[in-house]
């Protein structure tokens, strides 16, 4: 029997159609089907295990997002659209100093004032929260000290906004002022009262929140081999993300004593534990509802303070209270990239290998901990890759100081120190006068290898991403061959495709991602994902995926991401997670709703299954596709006796990487890489830069949605300008924060844009949902080096400090032509190339390595790969089994002490608990 | 925003009129024009008033000609005029963005607030320094910028039109209860970065006119920023000149605005340099001139150093079409 058959006793719906809005199935698009299955979608990097999964519906297609359509017609919600009748507006009192003791704070004349409903300070909520389990160390409100000016103190709900912030000056705050420290580098040392106490693990009596040691492989013996070295300080100011939305939310205790918190989150999971343990209520009386996201960049993935304040003035008050932040106010919570002082030494042998990286960064994460623990790991850990390396040395310390604090942000700790390194390379290659991406070539890492501090690696394209942007480029004829002031430069990326480990680890292998399914009568699917959706895409890539598996127009599928009370547990949108982990689980879960309908099909048309196939709302045979059914009818036959079809799917990461200190910071399933090429001019007698034009390839896999991948491209390249030209969070002399408005933080406008031209490089990754990784936050990456090898490139002057305004390359400037003699910059002569015998070393050495890529990766019985096999080491088996002098060390030795590095300093203070002391 | 009573008069003589009754009753208050300067500051609760008079709908002072710009002309209409002079209109065209040049008007560029990191903030910043000298709040707080020097504010002056106007020899016409006065452009400013210019309560700008020979005068205006795209400038130059027919400067006049509180004719240095015109060396001497004669504070993006280096620079560049054979 082929086909639908009416039978009797069930109800008497009319012959199903194909679902969805057209009745006829599309045919197959075999240019969407990868040639492993037949199709004409050519596999230059072989075979994938989702290839099966491909109906040919949306995968790999220009997908306009499918929030879009709220967006552009004004009808989204964000944080401060969400009017509850009754609402009070919240408004916080927040610390004019930099770093006091709380002495009293008197609500009496704010509480008098008509419209006044609630006030609450520190007093109301004792417990520590944040975004990391092992450094909770905010409070709602200040319970003893105000630790930056900004920080908050005290918060009113009143009828209206006027009310509000009338109350707030009310508000009468009495303070001992403290002494204050600013300059990351005094944070290093002792202090009479520390910005916090960390009790027995309190380090020295410093304000060294974290320090990181770590060296892998023979630092001393690879050195003694270097004939071109690169050593700079660099000074990284801090920058903010800048997004559209200030922080908002509205809390509702609603009739039956439950809580819902609309906010537009990152990671709506966090915020959820973290108000149970303010609130101290159980989770399950919390609903989270995450707003549409107006621009997130990792500035809206810690629980914020205000969210308690919000919570707790509606507790107070039995009414919603929505609070939205000023501008101003969103720079006094901040969590921005973190100002950073980082010395970078590079050395290269005379074969033009990588013989050592050495790197100290000192981070200044201002007023909390924030993710800075990891932070500090990312500055050094995230620039072991692309390049195979001989030996790697690093020092961090992440400090607190009075400013806000600093945090996470696009491109999370690997952003500056990436700068330094591929900058740095750039000076190896001119001292060996070879071209700078000869250079990369020769020294890259193959595909499915292991890096120096033992990330497993799986897909690479960084071969790939730099030989595309060579060519569209025009590199050879440019490079060192443009007049004064024009130039072009090139850098490289590499960043996570979501964190190993979990945030909140959990020891009973609880899912990173899961997603629910569930299939009614119509046919329509509806997606429980807790990812929460912030402008990036989530919804869009989870969609997409099951619409691919289940072969379904996009249009029948509806994403529910919104509320932790339907959303199963996510950890949330930072680490680039959310395409690699929630589309494996969407995969997962699709799956088994296809399992179903393909059984439902094998009995209707009583076929053999394993040659049933899934086309445009079809499943049918391969060999002969008139045997076969609609999707409503096998849907139909599938939910015999068992009503809508649930499934639920999950990810979580493969156990990988080595077993030392600090070991799993910076490990992730798969990695993107990516290289950008950047042309600018320089106005030589002003400094101004202006870039003209981007080449930006990036590996992401496989771009699931083309359209979205090229936008993140682009928004990361913009992101990124800024920091490299103009924005910087600047403090007066005495600690003020002088720019916190959107006139004097100078973001890029349109203007100032290139002409960008994105690149997208598919390398397969063997475990990313239909071989995709990350393309939100890698792209960043090369823009920065890229820009300031682009103004070598032009002007002979490399810079050391962002941003580069016009006014720090002046000085550049200025100081070339005074060493050189020369009065008049515009007699400056730009940098020249001749190549030298290394050349052809490296070009041969690139080739072969070439070969070498492409025959690991298609080749599924490849041998593994360790770092250090160029430098001579058996790259089958872990160089520190094999070379005896290859060292793993965590804890610097005295001889390190007797003269560190500015970061590296940190640890000559010894922790309390091992001086005898417990404080 | 804190309230204030907005008045909205349809002519000049009931303009002039509310701000004789409000300065009768002892009220004071601000004239809006196209508030893009006001409104934000007002936000930060910077020097407000109870009353606000508004001449938007004052016709008399929208007039546009070669000769006459009233005060009510927006900054984009001024830009793409077909009479506006073309150092005028370039100057124009580089204030702010495009939609802040269709609400702005010239009356209102020329009475531009001066500007400072210590000033230009929320209320709340501003207490967090303990206020400075420029809105004190009654406390006689010191400059933040040059602390010890309680008598002059020190905010810089960073609008574009008027160094050219002093250039083109402009006057500026002012009206008030007690009738009308006029008087060169450059008599207009007086050093302070409080009371700015000569205005005194109840006077606005009706018009500027400028000399019937202004078409004979060239020139260019260069100015210095982070972001071409809106930023207030760090340094701006005018330089203007009347030529004889062997293309030789007869007249030069020099401005420069962004860098003090008030922007400067140069008057003393394009006249050394107009005494023996030698061409690219006068051009030099005469950049290197003003230079000497700016004193920029650090309270903007750019450092004073920088801006004086700049000064140079972009007077030279200004000074291109002298050079041009």
């Amino acid at each position: 029997m082929v086909g639908y058959k009416q039978q009797p006793g069930k109800l008497p719906f009319s012959k199903p159609g194909s679902g969805g809005k057209n009745s006829f199935s599309k045919p197959i698009e075999e240019n969407m089907i990868p040639s492993s299955q037949g199709g004409k979608l050519k596999q230059p990097w072989g075979p994938h295990r989702h290839d099966s999964l491909v109906s040919g519906q949306v995968i790999g297609k220009d997908t306009a997002l499918v929030d879009s359509n709220w967006k552009v017609t004004g009808q989204a919600h964000y944080g401060d659209d969400v009017r509850i009748k009754g609402e009070l507006i919240g408004r916080i009192v927040r610390s004019p100093h930099h770093y006091a003791r709380v002495i009293s704070i008197d609500c009496s004349r704010a509480l008098k004032l008509p419209g006044v409903v609630a006030v609450a300070t520190g007093a109301d909520a004792n417990n520590k929260f944040g975004v990391l389990p092992v450094t909770k160390d905010e409070h709602a409100m200040a319970v003893d000290k105000v630790r930056h000016a900004g920080d908050l103190v005290a918060c009113v709900a009143a009828e209206d906004e006027a009310t509000a912030r009338e109350a707030e000056r009310l508000i009468e705050v009495e303070y001992e002022i403290l002494d204050s420290i600013h300059d990351m580098r005094d944070g290093l040392k002792d202090s009479f009262e520390p910005i916090h106490d960390r009790g027995k693990y309190h380090i020295g009596e410093s304000n060294v929140q974290k320090r990181v040691f770590q060296e892998f492989g023979d630092v001393s013996g690879m050195l003694s081999s270097s004939v071109a070295s690169y050593k700079e300080d660099w000074v990284f100011a801090g920058v903010n993300h800048a997004f559209t939305e200030p922080h908002a939310v509205v809390a509702h205790w609603d009739p039956t004593g439950r809580l819902t918190l609309y906010t537009p989150q990152q990671v709506p999971h966090y915020v959820h534990r973290a108000l149970a343990d303010v609130l101290e209520i159980p989770m399950h009386q919390i609903n989270v509802h995450r707003t549409f996201v107006g621009g997130g960049f990792g500035g809206k993935s810690d629980p914020f303070p205000h969210e308690m304040c919000a919570a707790i003035l509606a507790r107070k008050s039995g009414r919603p209270v929505r609070l939205t932040f000023d501008r101003e106010e969103v720079y006094w919570v901040n969590r921005g990239r973190h100002p950073s002082r980082i010395e970078m030494n590079l050395h290269a042998d005379e074969e033009g290998r990588i013989c050592g990286i050495e790197t100290d960064a000192l981070i200044d994460g201002g007023a909390f901990a924030s993710f800075g623990h990891v932070t500090t790991y990312y500055n050094g850990v995230l620039h072991t890759a692309p390049y195979e390396i001989g030996s790697f040395h690093y020092t961090g310390a992440r400090v607190w100081t009075n400013k806000p604090a600093s945090g996470a942000m696009r491109g999370h700790g690997a952003v500056n120190s990436r700068c330094a390194v591929e900058v740095g390379l750039d000076h190896l290659a001119e001292q060996l006068s070879v071209d700078p991406i000869s250079l990369r070539l020769a020294n890259l890492l193959p595909p499915h290898s292991s890096t120096i501090t033992g990330f497993r690696v799986t897909s690479i394209g960084m071969r790939e991403c730099l030989e595309r942007v060579r060519q569209e480029s025009g590199w050879t004829k440019k490079f060192r061959r443009l007049p004064l002031g024009k130039g072009i430069g090139v850098g490289c990326g590499f960043f996570i495709s979501g964190s190993g480990l979990p945030i909140h680890w959990d020891p009973n292998k609880f899912p990173h991602a899961t997603v629910h399914l569930k299939i009614d009568m119509d046919g329509g699917v509806t997606v429980h994902t807790g990812a929460a959706e912030i402008g990036q895409g989530s919804d869009t890539v989870v969609a997409q995926s099951v619409a691919e598996v289940l072969g379904l127009p996009l249009d029948m599928i509806r994403i529910k991401s919104r509320e932790s009370d339907t959303s199963p547990v996510d950890l949330g949108s930072y680490s680039s997670r959310v395409t690699f982990m929630n589309a494996n689980a969407a995969i997962s879960a699709a799956m088994d709703i296809r399992n179903n309908l393909i059984d439902a099909t094998a009995q209707i048309t009583n076929s053999d299954k394993q040659g049933l196939v899934i086309g445009d709302r079809r499943i049918f045979q391969k060999s002969d596709p008139s045997v076969g059914v609609s999707y409503l009818e096998a849907l139909h036959k599938a939910q015999e006796d068992r009503g809508a079809l649930i499934s639920s799917g999950a990810y979580r990461t493969p156990p990988m990487g080595k077993t030392h200190k600090g070991a799993a910071a910076g490990l992730a399933p798969a990695y993107s890489f990516s290289a950008y090429a950047a042309e600018v001019t320089v106005d030589v007698e002003t400094g101004q830069i202006n870039v003209e034009k981007v080449w930006a390839a990036h590996d992401c896999g496989k771009a699931l949605n083309p359209l979205a991948v090229k936008g993140q491209i682009i928004g990361s390249c913009h992101m990124g300008m800024g920091q490299v030209l103009s924005e910087e969070m600047r403090y007066s002399r005495n600690g003020s924060l002088l720019n916190p408005d959107l006139l004097d933080y100078k973001i890029p406008s349109v203007h100032e844009m290139p002409e960008v031209t994105p690149i997208i490089v598919e390398s397969n990754d063997p475990e990313g949902p239909f071989g995709a990784k990350e393309a939100g936050e890698g792209p960043l990456l090369p823009i920065l080096p890229a820009v300031c090898n682009a103004v070598y490139d032009a002007i002979g002057v490399r810079p050391s400090e962002l941003p580069l305004t016009p006014e720090k390359v002046f000085k550049l400037i200025e100081k070339r032509c005074k060493s050189e003699g020369i009065l008049d910059p515009l007699h400056l002569s730009p940098p020249s190339l001749n190549y030298s015998d290394l050349q052809t070393t490296l070009e041969n050495r690139a080739s072969e390595h070439s070969t070498r890529d492409i025959s690991r990766r298609l080749n599924e019985e490849r041998s593994e790969y360790y770092n250090g096999a160029l430098f001579g080491l058996d790259p089958s088996i872990p160089p520190d089994q094999s070379d005896p002098s290859w060292a793993v060390r965590v804890t610097p030795d005295q001889s390190y002490l007797d003269d560190p590095r500015l970061a590296g300093s940190a640890w000559k203070h010894t922790e309390r608990r091992k001086r005898g002391e417990e404080k | 925003m804190p309230p204030f009573k907005l008045h909205s008069p349809n002519s000049l003589e009931e303009a002039i009129e509310i701000s004789r009754e409000l300065s009768e009753s002892g009220l004071e208050f601000d004239w809006i024009a196209g508030g893009t300067d006001l409104i934000p500051n007002y936000k930060w609760h910077i020097n407000v008033k109870s009353h606000v008079i508004s001449l938007a709908s004052v016709t008399e002072l929208k007039e546009l000609s070669t000769t006459h710009i009233g005060a009510m002309v927006r900054i984009n209409e001024l830009a793409t005029d077909k009479h506006t002079h073309p150092v005028l209109a370039k100057a124009a065209k580089s204030i702010a963005s495009v939609m802040i040049r269709r609400s702005g008007t010239v009356g209102g560029n020329i009475c531009l607030d001066t500007r400072c990191y210590w000033i230009n903030q929320s209320e709340s910043w501003r207490e967090s320094i303990d206020w400075c000298h420029k809105c004190d709040c009654g406390t006689g707080a010191d400059c933040r910028v040059i602390p010890n020097q309680n008598t002059l504010c020190v905010a810089t002056y960073q609008a574009d039109l008027a160094p050219v106007l002093m250039c083109l020899n402009s006057q500026i016409h002012i009206a008030s209860p007690s009738g009308k006065r006029s008087m060169p452009i450059s008599n207009f400013f007086k050093l302070d970065g409080m009371t700015r210019n000569v205005l005194e309560p109840g006077e606005l700008i009706t018009h500027i006119t400028l000399p019937s020979d202004s078409k004979e005068w060239q020139g260019d205006y260069q100015k210095l920023r982070q972001r071409e795209s809106w930023d207030f400038p760090e340094a701006g130059v005018a330089v203007l000149w009347k030529s004889n027919p062997e293309k030789e400067p007869i007249q030069l006049r020099v401005a420069t605005t962004g860098l003090e509180s008030i922007p400067i004719l140069h008057e003393d240095e394009s006249k050394s340099a107009l005494e023996n015109w030698e061409g690219v060396s006068s051009v030099d001497e005469l950049a290197e001139s003003i230079k000497k004669a700016v004193k920029p504070v650090k309270n903007t993006w750019f450092s004073p150093p920088y801006r004086k280096k700049m000064v140079k620079v972009l007077t030279k560049r200004a000074c291109r079409g002298l050079l041009v054979s």
